[in-house]
């Protein structure tokens, strides 16, 4: 034809998108990451700040290397390995030794995510798994926990200490753990807690900054509020029925900081609204309950791994679809 | 008529075209044969009406170009209490319903009347969207000095993509949602595009066939962005530069239809079809071809989804083979506006996909269809 035009691109409708990107959502999770990540460097120091940074440049080397060793592209741009690494740092104790952390990463991005298919295709929630794996090989290690020292402060024998949990799971009392983090009554105990100046894991002390990553998120709905919210209240009604302190629970260990971060993992979690529910409230059930009378003081990570693993059969509870007609009656037949 | 030859149309076929020679001269003469004889709307019966409406050839004009004369007569068991006039403009960068409404209100109003009339109903809607409220003032007056005795009102909805679609916009006005695998008659509704109704009226007032029909040409590569009045068959590469003046160094795709749905075609020598309602001129920048990234199910295309289907299911039913899983999700039920893909991360072309595999499904069902004792028989 005369008027061919050469240059003219020919493709299916629509023929604009959305600036938005898989790499900028990433990159907004590591800024909503970042006041909690920064109050843990504060609260212990070096050491919380080389796990961090160890965790982040294991998980980019080990993520390149693997695929340029089954001949794929690396896809370290897309910032997943880095948030991956870095939310598995922020769920290690800060005494944690350089080469376990580097092993969690490297076993978080290779045996969770890439062997299952790279982005977009595990089953489980990488950093988890990365946690799930260190504290089964190196139990005690994953299970020292310090005093909070400040930047400037070192962690020691001497500042060793027990986490919340840790005092209530011994048989504690609510005033062994106003002892613990240096306040006289019940009110200010859980004030402390909440602003998060007590011995746990780098990143899951402070309630008050994980919700501000949490709106951060929230508002632009990078993150959907389902789960997170059917996994703190079901945890809190969970931990009440079993008898035990509801607002205690939801402020001492890592309950947060999983429903905020963990349990709302695209990849992991289901993506249906009924399916992110059932997700939370599940993950929140079984956080109490391995917290009641599971040998360990803390469930959240198996709460969500668990809950990982049925994501696919909850993903078949869909929306009811425009125009859905009731199922018809088999009379015809 | 000069000849008869096969050449391309806008949704990337070749079919047969006529081409004809106009007579400026004969379009002046008012004794002119071209047209057929007025005829009145409301005093004719109505199998006349409808066989005006047929025989000057209106079909729907928003975009999907089914016969008007048979959207006009539903079958007996299905009453329909409402008609719906279409000004809520169904792409984003179109704005031919709201050219349509402001410069011919009455017209509209009249084909709604003759069309209410038609269907046997009391009460009519003109619909349009928020940023077009302007056009409210104008129709009201139209169908105050319209006098046919119609309850029409005019309706604002809100302003989203795709509120111009037929079942989007049954169910913003009705509440009522049209019935899965049903068409509007199901929810009681019959609707018609503004510019239909607008031919509609001309049919019966001036006994014209569809021989022309408002357009927007628009998009960043469009010097001369504007509505413009076209012959239906007049190729698009032919209109003078002062009608439609291209940036020849940014454009990098010519869409017939909207940037959501419409097609994107080769060249410039097409024509304008009943069922244009636009062509965008689109630069590099407004159309970027991305690349397609890994599916990180961050849901967010549960939530473009118009008819609350769940596209990254139905994807991977897809890419697993199970044609019937995606179609329990609702593969049949995807309107293909293209809000999946547009609010994709990763680019992924979901609607392209779910064309594909309706087309496939309607294949292997209709494969299944003619010998459906078989393979029991089979089995036994």
């Amino acid at each position: 034809m005369a008027n061919t035009e050469r240059r003219v691109l020919l493709s299916s409708s629509p023929h604009f998108s959305s600036p938005e990107t898989a790499k900028r959502l990433m990159a907004n999770v590591l800024i909503a990451l970042a006041p909690a990540a920064a109050y843990g460097i504060a609260l212990f120091g070096l050491p919380a700040l080389l796990t961090i940074a160890v965790s982040v440049a294991a998980a980019l080397a080990s993520d390149a290397a693997f695929r340029l060793a089954i001949g794929q592209k690396p896809r370290v741009a897309d910032l997943s390995a880095a948030l991956t690494g870095v939310l598995l740092a922020l769920v290690l104790p800060p005494s944690t030794p350089l080469w376990m952390t580097a092993l969690g990463a490297v076993f978080a991005v290779v045996v969770a995510k890439e062997f299952f298919g790279g982005l977009g295709a595990n089953v489980f929630n990488p950093a988890l798994i990365g946690r799930a794996f260190l504290i089964m090989s190196f139990p005690a290690a994953i299970t020292t926990w310090h005093k909070t020292v400040g930047f400037a402060g070192a962690l020691t024998d001497a500042t060793t200490t027990a986490t919340p949990l840790n005092i209530i799971k011994l048989g504690g009392t609510m005033g062994d753990v106003a002892a613990s983090v240096g306040s006289s009554d019940y009110a200010s105990t859980l004030w402390t807690l909440f602003t998060g100046n007590r011995a746990g894991c780098i990143g899951e002390s402070s309630i008050l900054l994980i919700l501000a990553g949490g709106a951060f998120l929230l508002i632009p709905r990078t993150i959907d509020w389902r789960a997170p919210l059917a996994m703190i209240a079901t945890t809190f009604l969970a931990s009440w029925g079993f008898g035990m302190d509801p607002v205690f629970g939801i402020l001492s260990g890592g309950v947060v900081f999983g429903a905020v971060f963990m349990a709302t993992d695209y990849v992991s979690a289901p993506v249906t609204p009924t399916g992110k529910l059932l997700f939370g409230a599940g993950a929140g059930l079984v956080t109490a309950l391995i917290r009641k009378w599971g040998g360990y003081p803390e469930g959240v990570t198996y709460g969500i791994l668990m809950m990982n693993a049925i994501a696919p059969f909850l993903n078949r509870i869909v929306q009811k679809k425009y125009g859905w007609l009731a199922p018809k009656k088999e009379a015809a037949k | 008529m000069k000849k008869i030859e096969v050449r391309a149309q806008s949704n990337n076929t070749d079919g047969i075209c006529v081409i004809i020679e106009t007579d400026p001269a004969a379009a002046e003469d008012s004794s002119s044969d071209a047209f057929m004889q007025p005829l009145d709307g409301f005093s004719c019966t109505k199998d006349e009406a409808l066989a005006r409406i047929r025989e000057a050839g209106i079909v729907g004009m928003g975009g999907a170009g089914f016969p008007a004369h048979v959207k006009l007569a539903p079958p007996p068991n299905k009453p329909i209490d409402l008609v719906i006039a279409n000004g809520a403009e169904c792409e984003p960068y179109l704005t031919i319903d709201e050219a349509t409404l402001d410069e011919e209100g009455p017209t509209v109003v009249e084909g709604l009347a003759i069309v209410m009339r038609i269907v046997g109903v009391k009460k009519g809607v003109i619909a349009i969207e928020e940023n077009k409220k302007g056009a409210v003032a104008g129709l009201n007056a139209a169908i105050a000095s319209s006098g046919r005795g119609y309850d029409i009102t005019v309706q604002l909805l809100k302003t989203k993509y795709p509120q111009g679609g037929e079942k989007m916009l049954i169910t913003a006005i009705t509440g009522k949602e049209v019935p899965s695998g049903g068409l509007p008659m199901d929810a009681g509704c019959v609707v018609q595009n503004v510019g239909t109704l607008k031919a509609i009226a001309e049919a019966f007032s001036e006994g014209k066939p569809l021989i022309e029909r408002g357009l927007t040409v628009t998009g960043g590569a469009c010097k001369t962005p504007k509505n413009i009045l076209a012959p239906i068959g007049t190729v698009i590469g032919d209109l003078p530069a002062e009608v439609l003046d291209l940036d020849r160094d940014t454009l990098r795709k010519i869409v017939f239809g909207g940037p959501m749905m419409g097609v994107a075609v080769p060249h410039l020598n097409i024509p304008v079809q009943k069922n244009t309602s636009g062509v965008t001129f689109m630069t590099a920048a407004e159309t970027v071809a991305k690349e397609e990234g890994p599916c990180i199910r961050c849901a967010r295309c549960l939530r473009g989804c118009s008819c609350r289907l769940s596209p990254v299911l139905m994807n991977n039913a897809l890419e697993s083979g199970d044609l019937e899983r995606a179609a329990d999700i609702g593969l049949l039920d995807c309107i293909e506006c293209g809000g999946c893909s547009y609010i994709c991360p990763s680019n992924i072309q979901l609607v392209q996909r779910f064309r594909v595999g309706k087309q496939l499904l309607r294949a292997k069902r209709a494969a299944a269809q003619p010998k459906p004792a078989a393979p029991a028989k089979a089995q036994a």
